[in-house]
């Protein structure tokens, strides 16, 4: 009835010497632990993590009112390179694409935003662009509007850690590497689900993102990743019955044109482009999300530059070594070439923005 | 500031630091209370606020109360101190609720009134400090304690950052005396406070979140009905996480406080390992369940006025307390389900109190894997987000569906396993014992052995620094 002051007694125990045997017992395990990763081809690097998402989107409040912000999922992420974008056109960009996500939030949420006044490059990967909600990283764009202090220090405290341990990296988590082993017995009556995508990508604190020198030197990695990529293609989410998709579908179109005219009405713009593809992610692209009726639909409702790399053979004479992305070693000439395609293209409809001025 | 961020390992680093140099008691205090401060509003500062105004409310209303020589005025100020502990609690953390289930209540009737939309953020462990500033008044009400001699050392009660949002619910006789004298922990204190942090953090990041959580949220998430397998697991699965969620947050705030070199209450005693329900909640959230004791089931009559009245007041407090736990009315069934549970449990204990069979080992052993299976009912209830799922998830796990869906892979129903024997091995096997005891008689190598190999597991767990569950209430 009347709790006193607790009494917490200390184990005997020789702590010191326990307490050193501990920290001599964490840190040569985890010596070898980095050392398996390294020689599994991992580097230190930065975690594309929800903070790091949300800390390049405070650097968009920060911008000069000429900046061009890169939007999409994973192939704007992987396949534009910054520094030459810099160097065609003296700014650097800033990347906002998210892996596996569906832009279209974050391209409102740039909309809505009457500080931003610039460019926006939207990448369009149909399978993602036409879903009617965020996707797989949706957290990060709600980790912008809701970042606590301690996260936001938290993120800072992170980040000169992830430049200097290999292991520190979401793939090598220990429920992630056990997750992925194949040695589990596949359970009767388990639906089929697709595997989890592997590292694909080494990222920088600005969200440079090159692909994994593994997964362009090693076929076998290579084909590792495309088996995956097909449980995707073959296994996708139920569909919506087709007046669903319809309604859908034109919801998303109204949704585009009034982020695009809320831009535009600030001064700003925004071009659409459509990365390439290849080989069996193409075909299935081609076949579920054909061009006429995904893609034209899309930039006839923005009424924006657009690209598609189909229209250019530059922008097709890349390496592609898992289908989807562009190998690290071809992406700053691919990107060179995505900034004149789309200064040349700004300047034929006679608006040429600043940010693409060389 | 969740434990289980880099904020707070250098938060802790720069405390601990300041809290071992060589300044004045009353420096040192004004440190920690200023730190803990910066704790809270570390997750959201405007919510500081109501930490100051729960603690001036109860600072001046429980020194009235003291002074105060009539009745009538003693319990006027002490219906201020509820009014305003309850008022905030209701208002952030009810007050949706409310609003629905009046919007429910009008539409039953025929009126239609629609309620206004109720956006507001939840302060995180607002339960948690509003029940432990109303029991200072309410000890000084019922003449248990008198108030605080300083207005500092009753701030940092209120305050304290190892305990504020999850507790150990701590009572002014645990802290208020411990303020009084300067103490600092010793190096043995220091390194089990950091063994006990260790501890609790392995619980949470590698077991919760890392082995358990998967599989619950692959069972609780599924939308239609699940094989009986499946729907055990997920939730067998839910009861670990559950249980090393919050007891691995005790241990670690019992831990930081000891290495500041303050002593907190245990907050649970191997809970799995209870035999029937008047155990396991002399097991499980021990702070929540003596305080519900002391301040609701004891003032409403407690045992002392007829069977009848018993059973009544037993019922009313879990329904309370399961209602504290969450603004739904799932957390009221579940504190429904243990209402039940207790009473049957007295019912009985008083017919069969003579009987032999009572003593045996198995009978034990097969009394505490009933509990289990029964408090794992309960867990449905708890970890649902409705009534669908729930009933849903109830039905799988007794039998009723047939052709429900396997959704757990090998690797995710390994885990649940594994952890789960594991665990109920660990609970029976420590059923009578304390930590403190077992550690004594235990070679250092092997404490230093175990201590590394949880903090190697730790670090290569990563986490994603995933909030306490218990923060929500």
């Amino acid at each position: 009835m009347d709790p006193k002051v607790p009494l917490r007694d200390v184990p005997r125990v020789a702590w010191s010497r326990a307490g050193i045997l501990a920290l001599i017992l964490l840190v040569l395990p985890l010596g070898g632990w980095e050392a398996y990763w390294r020689g599994q081809q991992f580097r230190p690097s930065t975690r594309n993590s929800d903070g790091l998402w949300a800390m390049a989107r405070r650097w968009v409040d920060r911008a000069a009112p000429e900046q061009t912000v890169l939007v999409g999922s994973s192939r704007v992420l992987f396949d534009i390179d910054l520094d030459a974008w810099e160097e065609e056109t003296g700014l650097l960009p800033l990347q906002l694409a998210l892996e596996g996500t569906n832009p279209r939030p974050v391209l409102s949420d740039l909309a809505a935003d009457p500080d931003f006044t610039g460019l926006a490059v939207v990448g369009v990967t149909p399978m993602l662009f036409v879903m009617p909600e965020a996707g797989y990283r949706a957290a990060a764009i709600d980790r912008y509007t809701t970042e606590s202090p301690s996260q936001w220090l938290g993120q800072r405290i992170s980040m000169p850690l992830e430049r200097v341990f290999a292991f520190y990296n979401f793939d090598t988590a220990l429920f992630t590497v056990l997750h992925r082993q194949t040695w589990w017995p596949e359970r009767p009556g388990l639906p089929f689900q697709p595997r989890v995508v592997r590292k694909l990508s080494d990222m920088d604190r600005r969200r440079e993102a090159d692909m994994w020198v593994r997964l362009e030197d090693d076929p076998e990695y290579a084909e590792l990743a495309k088996s995956i990529w097909r449980d995707f293609l073959d296994y996708p989410p139920p569909a919506p019955s087709e007046a669903e998709a319809r309604a859908q579908f034109e919801a998303m179109l109204d949704e585009i044109k009034r982020d695009v005219e809320a831009i535009r009405a600030r001064g700003g713009d925004v071009a659409f482009v459509r990365l390439p593809s290849a080989g069996y992610f193409r075909e299935d692209e081609a076949a579920a999300f054909p061009r006429e009726r995904v893609w034209e639909p899309i930039v006839a409702a923005a009424g924006a530059v657009s690209v598609h790399f189909e229209d250019y053979p530059e922008l097709m004479d890349v390496r592609l070594p898992e289908w989807s992305h562009v190998s690290a070693r071809d992406k700053g000439r691919f990107t060179r070439d995505l900034v004149r395609i789309l200064r040349d293209n700004f300047r034929a409809r006679g608006t040429l923005r600043p940010e693409l001025e060389p | 500031m969740l434990f289980n961020s880099l904020t707070f390992f250098a938060f802790f680093v720069v405390v601990l630091t300041l809290h071992a140099m060589p300044l004045p008691w009353r420096v040192k205090k004004i440190n920690l209370l200023v730190a803990s401060y910066i704790f809270y509003a570390a997750w959201n500062p405007p919510f500081v606020l109501l930490l100051w105004a729960s603690t001036l409310v109860d600072w001046f209303v429980a020194r009235a109360i003291y002074r105060a020589e009539q009745q009538s005025r003693r319990r006027a100020l002490l219906l201020v101190s509820l009014l305003v502990n309850l008022g905030i609690l209701g208002y952030f953390k009810y007050g949706g609720f409310l609003l629905d289930n009046w919007s429910a209540l009008m539409a039953a009737v025929g009126v239609d009134w629609t309620a206004p939309a109720w956006n507001i953020v939840l302060p995180v462990g607002i339960s948690f400090y509003t029940f432990q500033t109303m029991a200072y008044s309410l000890d000084v009400y019922l003449g248990r304690s008198r108030p605080a001699d300083s207005f500092l050392d009753f701030a940092l009660f209120v305050t304290f950052f190892p305990q504020l949002v999850a507790g150990p619910i701590v009572r002014p006789t645990h802290l208020v005396p411990q303020f009084a004298e300067p103490v600092r922990a010793n190096r043995s204190q220091l390194l089990w406070g950091l063994a006990l942090m260790t501890l609790g953090l392995f619980e949470k990041i590698v077991i919760a979140d890392g082995a358990l959580a998967p599989a619950a949220e692959a069972v609780y998430e599924a939308t239609g009905s699940l094989a009986f397998i499946d729907a055990w697991l997920g939730t067998l699965a839910f009861a670990g996480q559950i249980f090393c969620d919050f007891a691995g947050y005790s241990t670690v705030a019992i831990g930081v406080a000891l290495c500041l070199g303050f002593s907190l209450p245990d907050n649970f005693r191997y809970p799995y390992a209870a035999i029937g329900f008047s155990d396991f909640w002399r097991r499980w959230h021990i702070s929540l369940s003596t305080w519900l004791r002391d301040y609701l089931y004891i003032p409403l009559g407690g045992n002392r006025k007829g069977n009848g009245r018993t059973y009544v007041n037993l019922m009313l407090t879990m329904l309370l307390g399961g209602l504290w736990h969450g603004a739904a009315w799932t957390f009221v069934v579940w504190g429904g389900l243990h209402g039940v549970y207790l009473a049957v449990e007295r019912w009985v204990r008083e017919r069969f109190s003579g009987a032999r069979i009572g003593g045996t080992t198995w009978f034990r052993i097969l009394m505490a894997l009933l509990t289990y299976v029964l408090v794992n009912i309960t867990w449905v209830y708890f970890r649902a987000p409705d009534f669908a799922t729930a009933w849903r998830l109830t039905r799988s796990m007794i039998g009723l569906t047939t052709g429900g869906a396997v959704v757990l892979s090998t690797d995710y129903v390994t885990r649940v396993v594994v952890v789960t024997i594991g665990m109920l091995v660990v609970h029976w096997t420590m059923r009578k014992r304390r930590l403190e005891d077992v550690v004594s008689r235990i070679p250092w190598w092997l404490v230093g052995l175990v201590w590394g190999a949880m903090l190697f597991a730790i670090l290569i767990t990563q986490g994603a620094g995933d909030a306490f569950i218990y923060f929500q209430f």
